[in-house]
């Protein structure tokens, strides 16, 4: 039965997916799937494809009069070559593409606008985001399946799914960019856990071509490619050795490092066409940054407002996870921990740390395929513990619940966006209306 | 895969191909359009982007497009949007006084396909950027059908 269920797994996520798409995106009043920060991260789409344009000028033109943008996407000019510079970078709209391509072909043939954002587009772009979190559920479990046992990849699988916000960020701002990072950092961590087991020749470009994806989408989670080489090492002493190994596979390195340098060249080369630099912080212009010396760790974590354990408290078996993991999770824990803390530290050093209007703390959600394989290893840990099993399941059952409870009144727009107090969070727990 | 799965497969695609070629839910997308609003006197309107799109049935033989401008082009310049008709120009419509309401009346031209819905294209020759970035605004349309 259990095998049965894992096998279907990614399809009934899918059904469930798909009907709360439906749902969400036909309800009266309902948003456009293409908004806030997706817009952003689309905007090269049509730019590229209807457009024909890198510049942004013509799409600007056609639907603004060419001065503007709309407001709430922060775009401004360079002072420096007066281009237009969007604040996020084109990995989503490059993944996006097959999908665009697809709403174009179908809008030509409806003879409805083409425009870019139209009824297909909307929803191309959207389903996008709910195909590729399925791809990475989907890696994720192979990669769960080869260490643990049918039953514990399931519950992990049901926890990462329903007990955090990765299905509403799949079902509802699956334009944002947070679940084609989570599918790609899953194909890093498959491919590398890979490539230092049974190495093949594909790997290195696979790796490379993920590698360059992930940082193509979300510079910052450029950190999570330590894993590739330290995957595996978890002592001091492995550390020579490794580098030993990294030295005598040296050219499948360097092809790693070339298609990687080749898939984010194009992001460089907008830069520098935009600004006149090579690297550049997008956002400085809106005044912000990060503050390394003073992170929100118990924001980021902790709080009401956005703590990742606070709206996603099944997590916390993950962070268990790390102090019980046992074998292959024991073998990828130093790594894992490094990418994990460095990440938090930067996710909670970013002066907006709430990460503006979302469900739960979203920029955890990209690293949630690395905190996977250690709630896996504590559900392996505690299924050898008849006595625990109970409770560790009445736990997990409370946590999924509260969070699908929460995520409904998300979509019901019951919490307010940001800035949930402790007095707030209170007066609207489990109210639905 | 057995040839009879090809078969349905590619059947299915056709299927599909034939009902998306002219889906009767057409008439309701529209693309550039705020939601309708009404003004004091009762005007029921909706504000376009830079561009907007909306169906008209395929039997209209002429439209009635109220328009405004409300803001005025650059240094006062009347406003002018371009109307197209399923990707063909078909009139140009100039707004010389911001605050009064045009009522152009459209003749459509013969149709070329067998579509129930034509697809309407306005391009508005300006935009207003403030809070949010406005064309002009649209009325309530009204159709000539065929008899």
């Amino acid at each position: 039965m259990i095998d049965r269920v894992l096998r279907h797994f990614v399809a009934i996520v899918a059904v469930c997916g798909m009907a709360g798409y439906i749902w969400l995106f036909s309800r009266p009043a309902a948003d456009a799937p293409i908004r806030s920060d997706g817009y952003n991260y689309y905007l090269y789409a049509p730019a590229w494809l209807i457009y024909h344009d890198l510049s942004l000028q013509a799409l600007s033109e056609d639907w603004y009069g060419g001065t503007a943008f709309p407001k709430f996407a922060g775009m401004v000019r360079s002072e420096d070559t007066d281009r237009w510079m969007n604040r996020h970078p084109i990995g989503v709209a490059v993944l996006m593409l097959p999908f665009v391509i697809v709403a174009d072909l179908l809008t030509r043939w409806s003879n409805l606008p083409r425009d870019g954002f139209s009824f297909y587009y909307q929803h191309a772009a959207a389903l996008a985001g709910l195909a590729y979190f399925l791809i990475g559920l989907a890696i994720l479990r192979r990669t769960l399946s080869r260490s643990f046992s049918a039953q514990t990849t399931l519950w992990t699988l049901v926890a990462m799914t329903f007990g955090t916000n990765l299905f509403h960020y799949a079902v509802y701002d699956g334009t944002f960019s947070h679940v084609f990072s989570f599918a790609s950092i899953c194909a890093l961590v498959e491919i590398a856990d890979r490539w230092w087991t049974r190495p093949a020749r594909w790997h290195a470009v696979a790796l490379g071509l993920v590698a360059g994806l992930i940082v193509l989408v979300r510079h910052t989670n450029g950190i999570v490619l330590l894993l590739v080489p330290a995957w595996g090492v978890s002592r001091w002493p492995e550390v020579r050795r490794r580098i030993d190994e990294l030295w005598q596979r040296r050219r499948a390195v360097l092809a790693i490092a070339a298609v990687a340098a080749a898939v984010v060249a194009p992001q460089l080369a907008l830069y520098q066409w935009v600004t006149g630099h090579w690297l550049v912080n997008p956002y400085a212009v809106h005044g912000l940054g990060f503050t390394f010396g003073s992170p929100h760790v118990w924001g980021a974590l902790f709080s009401t407002e956005r703590g990742l354990f606070f709206w996603s408290p099944v997590l916390l078996f993950a962070v268990a996870g790390l102090f019980v993991a046992r074998g292959w999770a024991r073998h990828v824990l130093g790594p894992s921990v490094v990418v994990l803390v460095l990440n938090a530290w930067i996710i909670a050093s970013w002066m907006e740390w709430q990460y503006g209007a979302s469900y739960g703390h979203r920029a955890f959600i990209d690293t949630f395929g690395i905190l996977a394989l250690f709630l896996a290893a504590f559900f392996a840990w505690a299924s050898a513990r008849p006595r625990l099993v109970p409770y560790v399941a009445v736990a997990t059952g409370l946590a999924i619940a509260l969070s699908v409870a929460q995520m409904i009144q998300y979509w019901l727009r019951i919490w307010p966006t940001r800035d949930i107090t402790w007095d707030r969070y209170r007066a609207l727990f489990l109210t639905f209306r | 895969m057995s040839r009879l799965r090809v078969a349905a497969g590619v059947a299915a695609v056709l299927l599909v191909a034939a009902y998306l070629h002219d889906p009767p839910w057409a008439g309701r997308i529209t693309s550039g359009l705020l939601d309708w609003e009404d003004d004091a006197s009762g005007t029921i309107y909706r504000w376009t982007l830079g561009r907007a799109s909306f169906f008209v049935p395929g039997d209209a033989t002429a439209m009635t497009l109220p328009m405004r401008a409300v803001f005025p082009g650059p240094n006062g310049a009347p406003v002018t949007v371009r109307v197209s008709v399923d990707g063909r120009w078909l009139a140009d419509v100039t707004l010389d006084h911001p605050d009064e309401w045009v009522r152009p009346v459209l003749p459509l031209p013969a149709k070329s396909t067998g579509r129930r819905f034509r697809r309407v294209d306005l391009h508005v020759s300006r935009t207003a950027v403030g809070d949010d970035i406005l064309g002009v605004q649209t009325g309530q349309i009204a159709l000539d059908r065929a008899p």
